[in-house]
Parts: structure tokens; sequence; C-alpha cells
């Protein structure tokens, strides 16, 4: 248990290092998220708040496949040999999604914020909403990690990974619109239930990454 | 318009036994004239028909994984 | 395994089940309910449908469970067989599901419903759709794979990972979506509630005789290529 601790630590910290190594991707989901929030900003002047609230999420699913597809594209087949001879498939899975949802979680603040900026911010209960952010992101993360690890071992590009992950996403969207539509209004309470839902599939997310993974992995 | 969706649901959500309806139209017409049965065989006959087809490329499968 | 693929009653026995099936559900007494009228006999038809199809995908699943636990390709063969023509009863059913509600229970008078958009947000179809995008992104990327032993492996685990997602999904959406389908917000035909005792007699049936020819023809399918493997290897 204390060592495969230190195994996800260890590769979770050379992702963080490469990725603060190589700003270059860094900055380009960042710019991704910038100027597509610039044309959308451009496109539909002031948005009610019920597109404000679609667009915000179809947003925060194209970062989020974009700042996902990378993390296992970018391990070549000879460092991917290497780390099946240390690490255990579970760890191995268990840093990257790790790793996926640190990173998720910033791209979410930062989009948040610039949603914010440029179109405004309907929400209410800017705590609650900010919440829902964090948690949506963070559900998104998850599912993209592992058809990310699908879509490098199919040797495809980002497009696979929006096939296969489309028809997956939309209950856990439908979910999150519907949240945040009750953080949209001063009064209604953010319901319990769908949060607890979103947690749930979260940790199936989890589980069926930590068994499929191991058949993935191997060549 | 409203009124009238809203009658579907509850009709639905109510058993539907309870909710029968005697007044409700049904092609008793139809039935009463036997034409009904016309109806029935010409759906038996495009199935029967289709299954045949179906039982003939089966025994043909089956023939061919018998030469190998 | 394929002992049963051989086999003739079952076959015999979906024949006549659905032969049954045809007789009962045009003739036998059915609940006289307004708007629905004669059409609830789409009951037999349509709604086993999307059974047939939920049952072959489940089948499908096995057979990638089993794939991945005995590595025998045939089991991937099987998984893949069943998946299309689960595909092609999901096609179906959405099909006769669009067709039956724009007669039913769309407003005639009122134009938008007219448009298919108007239908298709129904939630019921929303959970069919996904099924079929799922199954239909599992067969494009079993294509984009050139290695047989490899696109088996991660066709097996995409195909396990998604049916995961879809029980969750086809239980979730219609609790959070208006609907106008019978069963109000639940599942509509394993509410026992919904259907009649008189129904339920040729339901039933329908079901199973709806889901064994789907077996069949899948296992026709399966029997193909797997004389097809036979001869590439023996060349």
């Amino acid at each position: 248990m204390e060592q495969s601790i230190k195994h996800i630590w260890t590769l979770l910290k050379k992702d963080i290092l490469l990725e603060v190594r190589q700003q270059f991707s860094f900055y380009g989901i960042l710019l991704y998220i910038g100027a597509t929030i610039f044309v959308i900003f451009l496109a539909i002047e002031d948005p009610d708040t019920r597109v404000w609230n679609g667009l915000f999420w179809i947003i925060q699913l194209f970062v989020c496949i974009n700042a996902v597809a990378k993390s296992f594209l970018q391990e070549s087949q000879s460092r991917m040999l290497y780390f099946q001879s240390v690490v255990s498939p579970q760890n191995f899975v268990f840093a990257k999604l790790l790793f996926n949802s640190l990173l998720m979680l910033v791209m979410s603040l930062l989009s948040l914020l610039l949603f914010s900026l440029f179109m405004g911010n309907p929400a209410e209960q800017l705590l609650a909403f900010t919440g829902i952010v964090f948690l949506g992101g963070w559900s998104l993360s998850l599912v993209f990690s592992f058809l990310a690890a699908i879509a490098a071992k199919a040797q495809q590009n980002a497009a696979i990974m929006a096939i296969l992950g489309f028809p997956l996403i939309i209950p856990q969207l439908i979910m999150l619109i519907k949240i945040s539509d009750a953080a949209f209004s001063i009064n209604a309470k953010v319901p319990l239930t769908p949060v607890l839902m979103l947690v749930a599939l979260d940790a199936m997310v989890i589980l069926l990454a930590a068994i499929l993974f191991p058949y993935l992995w191997k060549d | 318009m409203k009124n009238w969706l809203f009658l579907i649901v509850l009709i639905f959500i109510n058993k539907l036994s309870l909710a029968q309806n005697e007044n409700a139209e049904m092609a008793d017409i139809m039935r009463r004239d036997g034409k009904i049965y016309v109806v029935v065989a010409v759906i038996l006959i495009i199935f029967i028909g289709i299954i045949l087809y179906l039982v003939r490329l089966d025994s043909k499968i089956s023939k061919l994984e018998k030469q190998q | 395994m394929d002992a049963y693929m051989n086999k003739w009653w079952w076959k015999i026995l979906a024949v006549l089940l659905l032969v049954y099936t045809i007789i009962a559900g045009l003739l036998f007494d059915v609940p006289r309910i307004q708007i629905l009228n004669e059409t609830i006999r789409n009951l037999y038809f349509h709604v086993c449908m999307w059974f047939a199809m939920m049952i072959l995908f489940t089948i499908s699943v096995v057979h990638a469970v089993k794939y991945l636990r005995t590595n025998n390709l045939k089991s991937d063969i099987l998984s893949r067989h069943y998946a299309v023509v689960g595909i092609v009863f999901g096609l179906l059913g959405y099909a006769t599901g669009t067709m039956w509600a724009s007669y039913t229970w769309v407003d005639p008078n009122n134009p938008a419903a007219a448009s298919f958009g108007a239908i298709a947000r129904e939630p019921k179809l929303i959970g069919a759709a996904i099924a079929l995008l799922i199954y239909f992104a599992y067969l494009v990327l079993r294509d984009s794979i050139q290695d047989i032993d490899k696109k088996a492996r991660i066709s097996s685990v995409y195909n396990i990972f998604a049916f995961a997602f879809l029980f969750p999904s086809i239980w979730i959406i219609p609790r959070l979506l208006p609907s106008l389908h019978p069963g109000g917000d639940g599942n509509p035909a394993l509410n026992p509630q919904d259907i009649d005792d008189r129904m339920r007699l040729i339901f039933y049936p329908a079901v199973i005789g709806w889901t064994l020819l789907g077996v069949w023809i899948a296992t026709l399918k399966v029997r193909l290529s797997i004389l097809k493997e036979k001869n590439l290897l023996s060349k």
C-alpha cells in the first residue's frame, strides 16, 4: 500500500514536472480556451442564462478532450515498456487520473474566469456554481482519461476520443446542466441527488479504470 | 394543447386496466368483417418467407462447415 | 461453446413464438384506451425491439469479458456480431418508436411536432440513441485497429466500459427530463403495473421470440466469419 502510494506520487511528480518543463502544451490549452471563448463572445452578444449554461459546458467538454488527450499519447512505446517493468498498471492509471484531474481543475477555473470576464456570470450562488464546475471538470477528466488510454492504444488522435466519449458523457452533462440551473437562481437549492449520482459515476469510472487498464497496457 | 398532453400522461400514470375506456374507438368494423384475417395472412406470408430464407442460409452454412 | 448454434430446436421455438405473436398480437383483445386505440398492439413489436437490443448488447458484453479472460478470438467474433445485430434491432426500434410517437402523443395541430426534433427529445429515445452511438463508436474503433489481437482486446475493453455507462444513463435520463412516454418517469413495460394481464400473455413470448431471432441471425454471421478465418488460415 505504502509503496503504491509512493509509486503514484512519483509518477504524478514526473507528469507535473514534464508539464512545467514543456510549457507549450499548457499554454496551448490555455490559448484554446481563450480563443474559443473570444469567438463565442463575438458570435453571441449577451447570451441569456440557459444559452450561457449550455455553451459553458460544451466548452468544458472540448477543453477537457484537448487537455486530456495528450496524457497517454505523449508516452512513447519504449517509455511505456519501461513503466511496465517498474510499476503496476493500477498505479500508473491512478497517477494519470490524478494528474488529469488536477489539470482539468485548473482549466475549469480558468475557463470560468474567462467566461465571467467576457460574458458576465449569471450565477447567483457563485460558490455553489464554482463547486459544480470543479465537480464537472473532475467527472469529465476521469471519463476522458480512460478514453485517452484507449485512443492511444489504438494509435488514434483526439477525434476518436470524441466519438467514443460523447455518448458516454451525455447523462453527466445533462445532470451538470440541471444542477447549474439551480445555482443560477437565488432561492433555488442545489439538488443533492444528482451531485451524489455524479460522484457515484466518478467512483465507477475509477473502479473500471483499475479493472480494465491492465488489459490495455500489456502488449 | 397542454391539457391534451396532460391527459395522455395521466392515462399512463394510472394503471392501464383502470384507465380503460369503453368508448375508445377501435377497429371493430374491420374485425367484424373478418378483413383483419387478410392482414394477418399477409404479414404471416412475408414473415414465413423471410424465415425460409434464413433456414436456407443456415443449412448452406452447415454444409460449408461439414466440408471443412 | 458453439454446439447450440447448429441445433434446430430453439430456432423452431423462435419461429413458433413469433407466429404466435403475429396472430395473437393482431387478433386478441387489448385494453381500450383513448388516443392509443389499436396502436397499443405495437407493444408486441416496437417494445420488443428494445428488449431484444438490450439482451443482444448484454450477450455482446458477456463475450467481451470472456475474451479478456481467455484470449480466445472466437469470443471476440461473437461479441462483435451480437453487437451488430443489436444495432439492427435498435435502429428498427428507433424508427418504429418515432413512427408510433408521431401518431399518438404528438399534437397534430402543432406544426413544431411535425419535425423530427420534437420527437427525438424524448428521453427514452435519447437513451436508445446513446446506446446506438456507443455501439457505432465500438465498430469504428474496431475498424481503426489493424492487428487482430489488439483490435479484440481494445474493443472488448471499450465494450465493457461503455456498457457500464449505458445502464446508468438509461436509468438516469428519464428521471431528469420531462417525458410523454408511457410509464411516466421510470422504465416502461418493466414496471408490472404498466401492462394488462392479457397483454403480458403475448408480450413475454414476443420478447423471447424476437430475441431468439436476433440470436439466430447473429450466430449465422458468426459461423460465416469463423469459416472465413479458417479459410484464411488454411491457405
